[in-house]
């Protein structure tokens, strides 16, 4: 514990600047993630403990699209795209055949991707830490404010998550889709009663999830380094921020990401060792008083 | 026999069983005694440091995975983080050992009221919860307490395990330092724990576990107090768990964070499921497989996780039951055929 | 005796049940009645404990219960069974009552005795007998009919010795002849037993013909009291209830 050096950066507007943004990166990364693991969550009641593999399905896309053609903004389209074509066929062809049974059987189907992806990730790409470096365009100056450092390309991914954020909304709140996804999320027995698909929702929520999931591994891969397993640490914590901030809200997903972000960041300067234990303890804290979560619907 | 008509007949060619209260203690206690037998007579037969060093740790986790049935199987409640008491057993056995210089069944003694008192706290605080926000929040605390293992050297050595070695004096005659006498006494302490856990189930208490598991809302209408039931349910399985994690910290002579990380609950989870939650000796079964498995996995082969994860699959996706619960079924159909004789063991 | 003096229970200010005194004597047997979202099952939650009134005080033989909790309730004398009959599908009917009886003599955190207790099986013979359950005690409760169900459900009440006896529409979900023997059951318990018996039923066939005592209630509120004759022609009722399209032989 080092509550003196927190102390110190919590006075100093550099150190604050500093730390606030980069628990701001982490955070909107961690929102990407849990966004889509609590959309399935609020759709179709399931836990995707396979969605941090899906993390780092799209972060091994996008390095390689980037190592074979140069373009970063082709790595992010490929790696969205491919991890949602995985996830409807991980969907379609796996988990749709354990939906409604024991929650076990979800989790051992998770559990085997979750082997299978890392150590298929070991076989092409290898078991060493792989880093695709800072693309070009980003190698920039930072901006200094007030005194605290904020590289370049932190201020692109906050773009790119405000707008995935705002196209999010989008979908969920004016579009077809978004008001079906909203209806099951209240009554799921309404969406298979009003004659809908259930089949094509549930993969299209899939590949919604693992879009984002994508996108967020896509962006995080110039400033992560890349390794079989990454996948699980991120599942970890876009899961403490699902249930901090509701399982099914995504507004819940988005405060509890910041919160997290936060947590991390301030953390790791006044609890090092902790910074994990510090997010369970926040995490245990809010189930035991609110158990649905910030902005969960009572259960 | 012709088709029922009226509902009121369906009774008449139902999956029906013989009265209760057949499981004997005193046939659970043979069984028992004459598996301990055998288990002593195959290493005397064949001394192989294989076969011995496979059984110790199949009884350190067969012990974990039955405890943990007594939760998911018997009481519903699906607990995500029970690797938590077996990490805990494991160290607080090793330094009561390294600090207190206590003789073994002493210190075990320690080690179970420290595990009753951590399951009495964090249950009391996780039995509020039900369903998956239950499995959530023993989750929540079972990286909590990882992470304290981890980030506490001075005390546990942090992610370096607590090093230097259990001491493991003679006591009784039992030198535990002898890998005989420590097979004998893993076999023993898995025999007991089986035994005492198999009471338990069979007990009044385990028939309120049931009935909590099949319908919360209506035990609780027969004046059942849920919340103190599944409280003594959570605090029995983790003082179990931790007697799993005594026998592993012996067999290893040391405690490593890993015993309480979430992948030691995944295993337990994975060992009742492919054992069977259906059966009392299901997760033995599944014990015994998983470390077969895992044994077989990797010695053929570097890519542990893919072959795994095939199996898993296959698993979930072809034959969704335990080994365990195919036996069951079999057994209850050949026993219907012959009246229906042998049903009642089937089932928790 | 069982009296209930301005009970009143909103959900989300919506009221489900406002300012309901109502007695049933001792050994009584009286039918509840009322349109549907009258508050009837309310009503029964509000007695048994399964909901917490926000005014008004139950008393049991002058014992006021409402602040206790549910196991307390059971222990003075409440026994209920549930419009909808959800049991134990994994336990035979024998074990299910075994477990019940182990529960109201305090054995269900008793880690040390095997199940089941000696003791527990004295009662079992002669409730299920009662019920009719004799032959089917070895079946599981998830292979059991609807009717059987029900049978279950009353008997899992029973044996808990109730002094007042809540049945939330024994005959829901049964066809005309099922429902007359399932009545003629709940009769001649009540003439056994001698509990005060209190039962919800839609059909008002059976409720004029086996109730002595009728309550009606509409819209959260009693609309009426009184012996079949009376019921059958008070104004309000006829206005209420039996004059709109939730007719008198409605489901």
């Amino acid at each position: 514990m080092d509550l003196i050096a927190l102390a110190n950066c919590l006075v100093s507007p550099s150190c604050l600047v500093t730390q606030t943004t980069s628990g701001l990166i982490i955070g909107l990364l961690l929102f990407l993630v849990a966004a889509g693991l609590t959309l399935i969550f609020g759709v179709l009641n399931v836990v995707n403990f396979a969605h941090g593999s899906f993390y780092m399905m799209g972060a091994y896309f996008a390095y390689t699209v980037y190592v074979f053609t140069g373009s970063y903004a082709l790595a992010i389209v490929g790696a969205a795209l491919g991890v949602a074509v995985f996830s409807i066929v991980f969907e379609r062809f796996f988990m749709s055949r354990v939906y409604g049974g024991n929650v076990l059987m979800q989790l051992l189907v998770c559990y085997a991707f979750i082997l299978i992806l890392d150590d298929v990730v070991k076989i092409v790409w290898g078991p060493e830490f792989k880093s695709m470096g800072m693309p070009d365009y980003f190698r920039r100056p930072p901006v200094f404010i007030a005194g605290g450092v904020i590289p370049v390309f932190y201020l692109f991914l906050m773009g790119m998550t405000a707008l995935i954020g705002a196209g999010l909304w989008l979908i969920i709140g004016y579009t077809r889709f978004g008001k079906v996804v909203r209806a099951a999320a209240v009554n799921p027995q309404m969406v298979s009663a009003l004659g809908i698909n259930t089949g094509l929702v549930f993969a299209s929520v899939f590949a919604l999830g693992g879009l984002l999931a994508g996108l967020a591994g896509a962006l995080a891969v110039p400033v992560r380094s890349l390794v079989s397993g990454m996948g699980f640490s991120i599942l970890i914590e876009s899961f403490i921020v699902t249930v901090i901030g509701g399982m099914g809200s995504i507004v819940g997903a988005f405060v509890g990401a910041i919160l997290v972000g936060m947590v991390r960041s301030y953390g790791s300067i006044g609890f090092p060792l902790f910074v994990e234990g510090l997010m369970f303890l926040l995490m245990a804290i809010i189930l035991v008083i609110k158990p649905s979560g910030l902005f969960g619907k009572e259960a | 026999m012709s088709k029922p008509t009226a509902h009121t007949n369906r009774a008449a060619d139902t999956p029906s069983r013989p009265p209760i209260g057949r499981a004997s203690l005193q046939r659970d206690i043979i069984i028992a005694g004459v598996a301990v037998a055998a288990l002593i007579l195959l290493r005397v037969i064949w001394p192989s440091p294989a076969i011995t060093d496979f059984t110790i740790r199949v009884a350190a986790y067969a012990i974990f995975a039955t405890s943990l049935n007594l939760l998911v199987g018997y009481a519903g409640m699906v607990s995500f983080g029970h690797g938590m008491f077996f990490g805990f057993g494991a160290y607080c056995f090793g330094l009561v050992m390294q600090r207190l210089a206590l003789p073994i069944p002493i210190a075990i003694l320690i080690t179970i009221t420290a595990t009753a008192a951590l399951a009495l706290v964090v249950g009391a605080i996780c039995i509020r919860l039900k369903d998956i926000y239950f499995s959530f929040i023993t989750l929540a605390f079972q990286m909590l307490i990882y992470s304290l293992i981890v980030a506490w050297v001075p005390l546990t050595g942090g992610d370096q395990g607590l090093q230097g070695g259990i001491p493991r004096p003679s006591f009784l005659g039992i030198n535990l330092a002898t890998p005989l006498h420590l097979y004998i006494f893993a076999i023993v302490m898995l025999a007991l724990s089986l035994l005492v856990m198999r009471h338990i189930a069979e007990s009044s208490f385990g028939y309120t576990l049931r009935m909590i598991r099949d319908n919360m809302e209506r035990a609780s209408f027969l004046g059942i107090n849920v919340y103190l039931v599944r409280l003594i349910a959570f605090m029995v399985a983790g003082v179990f768990a931790s007697l799993g994690g005594v026998v592993m910290a012996l067999f290893v002579s040391g405690a490593y964070p890993e015993f309480s990380n979430w992948t030691m609950s995944g295993e337990g989870i994975f060992m009742i499921m492919m054992g069977g939650i259906s059966t009392f000796i299901g997760p033995t079964a599944g014990a015994i497989i998983l470390s077969l498995l895992n044994d077989v996995v990797t010695r053929r082969t570097e890519h542990h996780g893919l072959a795994l994860g095939i199996v898993i699959l296959v698993f979930a996706l072809g034959l969704k039951k335990g080994v365990t619960d195919f036996a069951a079924d079999w057994w209850r159909a050949s026993g219907d055929s012959k009246g229906g004789k042998q049903a009642a063991e089937a089932r928790p | 005796m069982l009296q209930v003096n301005g009970l009143s229970k909103s959900f989300g200010g919506v009221a489900a049940i406002s300012d309901v005194t109502l007695a049933f004597p001792t050994g009584s047997l009286t039918a509840i009645i009322g349109p549907n979202g009258a508050g009837k099952s309310t009503f029964f939650n509000l007695i048994s404990g399964g909901l917490i009134p926000d005014t008004g005080e139950v008393l049991l033989d002058g014992k006021n219960l409402v602040g206790r909790n549910r196991a307390e309730i059971i222990a003075a004398g409440v026994g209920r069974a549930f419009q909808i009959a959800k049991i134990f599908p994994s336990l035979t009917v024998e074990e299910t009552l075994l477990g019940a009886i182990g529960a109201h003599q305090g054995h269900s955190a008793n880690l040390w005795h095997r199940f089941p207790l000696p003791q527990t099986r004295d009662n079992v013979g002669r409730v299920a007998d009662m019920l009719g359950l004799t032959d089917k005690m070895q079946v599981l409760s998830a292979n059991l009919s609807h009717g059987d169900h029900k049978l279950l459900d009353i008997a899992l009440a029973l044996v808990l010795e109730p002094r007042v006896l809540l049945l939330d529409e024994p005959t829901a979900g049964m066809g005309p002849d099922e429902r007359w023997r399932m009545i003629d059951r709940v009769y001649q318990l009540w003439e056994t037993e001698k509990t005060t018996l209190v039962f919800i039923e839609h059909d008002m066939d059976i409720v004029f013909k086996i109730a002595p005592s009728i309550r009606v209630l509409c819209y959260g509120r009693v609309l009426a009291e009184g012996t079949p004759d009376e019921i059958r022609n008070s104004p309000q009722v006829i206005d209420a209830y039996l004059g709109t399209d939730h007719g008198a032989h409605a489901t």
